[in-house]
């Protein structure tokens, strides 16, 4: 069985709730790990703000980030190879790398980009205007 | 000792700035230390004064040893020291692994108020429930900051607790939950120690005053709710009957007779002692000491009593008047608790609004009495209070109606689960300030800001909120932020005090 991790950005909170925003995006990869989570996958979620140690010690990452810069945050890595940077994966990606169908409705239309459109920005984690 | 018969190891004094909290925890603190206790006397006031009491800089991560009198150790717990500490222990150990812009992004994370607010917590708890840091300490006695921040501080164990207890998303703002075992004892502990009678009692002080008697009041019935209910009442500064005629000291006497004897029902039923009022400065160890002295004539009048009040300063309607030219602004009246704040932001909006200007006049002091002092009804003066339980309840409603409007049941459960963060309270009392903020472009809005510590956290959070909103902004876009408002020169800040 497939193991992800999902590397983030640093963040106070996991939703954004304390910040001034609440971002849908952070709400809906949550939903979607924890989906994966019951469907009996190996997740696993980093914050650096939160796990730093446990962070800096993923060489992909590290090596992802002198590379590219923060903006590669959140880093996807699924048995030890990167399969995506700067957006967060909707769930039916998930779905594919840890190699099971998507038997449920997505959750989530995240506001800005609409349910499972791949978002265009490489930075924002959500889509810019086209 | 004139109170107290038989102290608790922890000892909590609370009460509305300027009612003498801080004399009477330091008088206690001596009185203890004399008996030969080892003490620690803690302040969880951001503004603290503990300094100036005892004449020696206070530490903020050791306990400073109190010249003068053996055993007595004293610590101020200072929110911003604390976050920094909190910070440093994060991210000291990547600090050289993780490229530059990485570890500033996190620094930036850690720097909101609510990072603030739970590393100032967090040593708060660790106060409470750390053998290894107060164990050899007899008693452990707090002086708080003004009632709002205390009470908020007093309730965050029961709500993390809370939090972490209902929590299935594995995570908070305060990390991972999986690794937050450790807290969730601790904070557990908290609750209980509190709620202990045998190891904590509450001295709420009050003055002998209407408002200052209804807010210990109210302390009283909210620290019940969280089973904190071994409490005593000071009431503090009562005027002694010396037999002197003078017409001001009579007005007073009659005033705080009448205070004393409408005393509501939840505290006439608390053990009382009352404190006269002290014809010298609570300064200083001697002053201490003979304040709690059984031989209350110990206390001798100020020696040559200075008379160097200038006799020419401009009265408050010259200060509208400068105020009034621009037609509209937010004026914010700042002072340390008890200085009168309340009172003179109360008397600038009703002038102004006498004068015919539009005008809101409101309150971020959680602990507010606005409505008492303006007991009138001008059409054009509102008069509103930033509750902060109001506000949190509003602005978890408006994140669920708006950003959980295209969720799922399961994303909503998601959100609704981090909206209980106790975090959350803040941000929503910060939002709603900047929502009065925002109302000065049209009219004149009169703030009535809580005592100097919390107000500066406050103000603190707009620059932190305006940083984080620069940082998301996309380019060619403008926004207006609260901090910007606050430069804003029409903004006027007026410090109240007293001489």
């Amino acid at each position: 069985m497939a193991t992800i991790q999902v590397f983030d950005k640093p963040m106070c909170c996991s939703s954004g709730v304390c910040g001034p925003d609440v971002d849908p995006a952070l709400v809906a990869i949550s939903a979607d790990l924890q989906w994966l989570v019951r469907q009996g996958i190996q997740v696993q979620r980093i914050n650096p703000a939160h796990q730093p140690t446990l962070f800096a010690a993923n060489e992909l990452v590290r090596q992802e980030l002198q590379k590219h810069g923060s903006g590669c945050l959140p880093v996807v890595v699924v048995d030890n190879a990167v399969v995506s940077r700067g957006v967060f994966p909707n769930r039916q990606q998930l779905a594919n790398w840890a190699g099971i169908a998507v038997n449920e409705l997505p959750v989530v239309s995240t506001g800005c980009c609409g349910g499972g459109v791949k978002p265009t920005s490489s930075t924002s984690g959500c889509c810019e205007p086209a | 000792m004139r109170f107290l018969k038989q102290p608790t190891r922890l000892l909590f004094f609370t009460g509305k700035g300027g009612v003498g909290k801080t004399s009477l925890a330091c008088a206690t603190a001596v009185a203890l230390a004399d008996q030969g206790q080892k003490v620690l006397l803690v302040s969880t006031d951001p503004a603290s004064n503990l300094g100036q009491v005892f004449g020696v800089t206070i530490g903020e991560h050791e306990p400073t040893p109190i010249p003068g009198v053996a055993g007595l150790f004293a610590l101020n717990i200072n929110p911003e020291a604390a976050a920094q500490a909190y910070r440093d222990r994060i991210i000291g150990p990547v600090r050289d692994v993780l490229p530059a812009e990485t570890v500033k992004g996190m620094e930036e994370q850690l720097s909101g108020a609510c990072t603030t607010e739970i590393a100032a917590f967090d040593e708060f708890t660790g106060l409470l429930t750390d053998g290894v840091a107060t164990g050899k300490y007899d008693h452990v006695i707090f002086d708080t900051a003004p009632t709002g921040h205390t009470l908020r501080l007093l309730q965050l164990p029961t709500a993390w607790s809370n939090f972490l207890e209902s929590n299935e998303s594995g995570a908070s703002c305060l990390g991972p939950l999986s690794g937050l075992e450790k807290q969730r004892q601790q904070y557990a502990h908290a609750v209980a120690e509190l709620a202990n009678g045998d190891t904590t009692t509450v001295v709420l002080v009050s003055r002998p005053q209407k408002a200052s008697l209804a807010e210990a009041e109210r302390t009283s019935r909210e620290l019940a709710t969280l089973g904190i209910v071994s409490q005593q009442l000071v009431i503090n500064g009562v005027m002694p009957n010396n037999g002197s005629g003078d017409s001001l000291a009579v007005a007073l006497r009659q005033r705080e007779a009448a205070a004393m004897h409408d005393l509501p029902d939840t505290l006439a039923s608390l053990p009382i002692v009352q404190m006269p009022l002290q014809p010298r400065n609570m300064v200083g160890v001697a002053a201490l000491r003979a304040l709690l002295s059984e031989t209350p004539e110990a206390m001798l009048p100020p020696q040559g009593a200075a008379s160097h009040i200038p006799q020419s300063l401009p009265a408050l309607s010259s200060l509208i008047d400068a105020i009034e030219s621009d037609g509209h602004g937010l004026v914010m009246v700042l002072g340390k608790g008890g200085v009168g704040q309340t009172t003179v932001a109360a008397a600038i909006a009703v002038d102004l609004a006498a004068r015919g200007h539009a005008v809101h006049l409101t309150t971020t002091d959680p602990a507010a009495h606005l409505s008492m002092t303006v007991e009138s009804n001008l059409p054009n003066l509102t008069v509103s209070r930033i509750d902060p339980q109001e506000e949190r309840d509003r602005y978890r409603q408006h994140v669920m109606e708006t950003k959980g409007k295209n969720l799922d049941e399961a994303g909503r459960r998601l959100l609704e689960e981090d909206l209980r963060s106790p975090c959350t309270e803040e941000i929503a009392v910060f939002q709603a300030f900047s929502r009065v903020m925002r109302e000065s472009r049209e009219k004149f809005v009169v703030v009535d800001t809580a005592p100097s510590g919390h107000t500066l956290l406050l103000l603190d959070a707009t620059g932190s909120y305006h940083r984080d909103v620069v940082r998301h902004l996309k380019p060619g876009t403008q926004v207006v932020t609260p901090m910007m408002r606050l430069q804003d020169p029409s903004t006027g800040l007026i410090h109240a005090t007293v001489r």
